[in-house]
This record gives structure tokens, sequence and C-alpha cells, in this order.
């Protein structure tokens, strides 16, 4: 079972890039990824989840404490995620209505800039 | 005309987080053998991952990680049967500490319910027995 996280913060909007399997195992990773962006002082971030085949509970709950974290310093958590099947854990649980989600990085990155200029 | 046999397919493993992508990886080769759907499976995978996770996060709580999950599958017909039975001690609040994060208490739960068609959680001596029902089609 392969797990790969990266974390890209050279850009605008600091990155968490998974690959693999997130679930019990390997969700610790993912939390202390986004914990060391919130005390670097990040207010949003992008978790890519393009390469993720599979997303369980713990996963959604460490998205989900993020969200709330950053929330509470009115930012936010942007998922990317074109993959259906990952895509139906959050729509199952109604996740989906309280999370962004895009089909990729430039959707993502074209709603912002709408956004800011409207 | 007598009724075809059950098949059993059984899975010893230790309550251990790292072996929770075994049990997944196991039920994806039984349920394939059914005439599930390509989504049903996934859902398959996914339920008894969380039923699965749920033991481990017990195992957790009451330093139970020595035990064993015994992941037993029974096909019959249609239905596919999954018990996962763990002996991580009993499921109450007032036990140690979760590691989990509190967002997602409820969480595994809540999916397993809507993944499966029936679900049944049985406290059995030194744990719990959690049995889903599958249907085909």
């Amino acid at each position: 079972m392969n797990f790969k996280i990266n974390t890209r913060t050279d850009d605008d909007l600091p990155a968490i890039e998974l690959e693999g399997e997130v679930d019990v195992y390997t969700a610790p990773q993912l939390k202390q990824q986004m914990l060391a962006l919130l005390d670097g002082g990040a207010t949003e971030i992008m978790v890519d989840l393009t390469k993720v085949d599979y997303l369980d509970s713990t996963g959604l709950g460490v998205l989900i404490g993020g969200l709330k974290r950053m929330r509470e310093r009115e930012g936010n958590v942007v998922l990317i995620c074109p993959n259906q099947r990952v895509r139906r854990v959050f729509e199952i649980t109604g996740l989906d209505k309280i999370f962004d989600i895009f089909n990729s990085e430039a959707e993502a990155h074209a709603q912002a800039a709408g956004k800011e200029s409207g | 005309m007598t009724a075809a046999k059950a098949h059993i397919v059984e899975l010893r493993m230790p309550c251990q987080p790292e072996y929770v992508g075994v049990a997944r990886l196991a039920i994806l080769g039984v349920a394939s053998r059914m005439r599930f759907s390509y989504d049903e499976v996934e859902d398959i995978r996914l339920a008894v991952g969380e039923a699965c996770t749920n033991s481990v996060e017990w195992a957790r709580r009451n330093a139970r990680q020595d035990s064993d999950i015994l992941i037993r599958s029974t096909m019959e017909g249609d239905a596919l049967t999954i018990e996962v039975e763990d002996q991580a001690g009993p499921r109450t609040e007032a036990t140690g500490q979760s590691s989990r994060d509190p967002e997602s208490e409820g969480l595994g739960a809540l999916l397993i319910t809507l993944l499966v068609d029936e679900v049944r959680v049985i406290p059995r001596e030194g744990g719990t027995c959690v049995q889903m029902v599958k249907r085909a089609g």
C-alpha cells in the first residue's frame, strides 16, 4: 500500500498533495502536515486528492478538523477531487456542502480569481 | 434440489492500523467473485474498512492493540454477509481517550449504515461483532 504526501508552499496557496489511500494508518501524516501549515500561519490551503484512490472517515475527520481551524481565522480548505469514487464519500455524508470541491487546480484558481474580480 | 452450500472466507489479522488495508484488499477479492457492480464492491470495501477502523480505535482506547480481528465473509446466493469481530474490549465512552479527531466520531458508523443493506452491532465477550449484509442488484 503506497501512500505519498507532499507539501508545496512556493505558491500563493499552500498545497498538500496526496497519493494512494488515506485511512486510519496514513491519515495521521495528513494531520501533521495540516497542523504544520496552520502553525505557519496559513489561512487558506489546498488539499489535492487527484491521486487518492481511497479516503475513509479518518481522512474526512482530519479534513473537517483542518477546515474548522481555518474557518476560525476566516480561511478555507479547498479540495481538488476529480475522482468520482472519492467524491462520493463527501456526497453521501453531506460534506460536499461544507467543502469547496473542484475538479482541478485550474478550476479552483479560476473560482478564486472570479471572487476577487467580482 | 438442494440449496447451494454457503462459501465462507475468513481472515484473522492484528487489530492495528497498518492491517486495515489488508482487510480491504481481501474483501475486494471476495466481493468481486459475486454479482456486485463496481460501485457496490467499492461500497463493501469502504464499509469493511470502516468496521475494522472502529475496532482498531477501540483497541487503542482499551490498550488491546495485541488482540486480533476476525473477518468472516459468507457468500450465499446474491447475499454477502461480513462479520468483523474484535477482542478490542468494551465500547463504552468511559474507557480511555480517543485518538480519533472528534470531527470524525460517528462518521464511520454513518458510512457503514449508508453503504450496506443491513448492519447489526453485537456485543460479544471481550469485544464486538459488526455484522453487515449486502445483496447484489
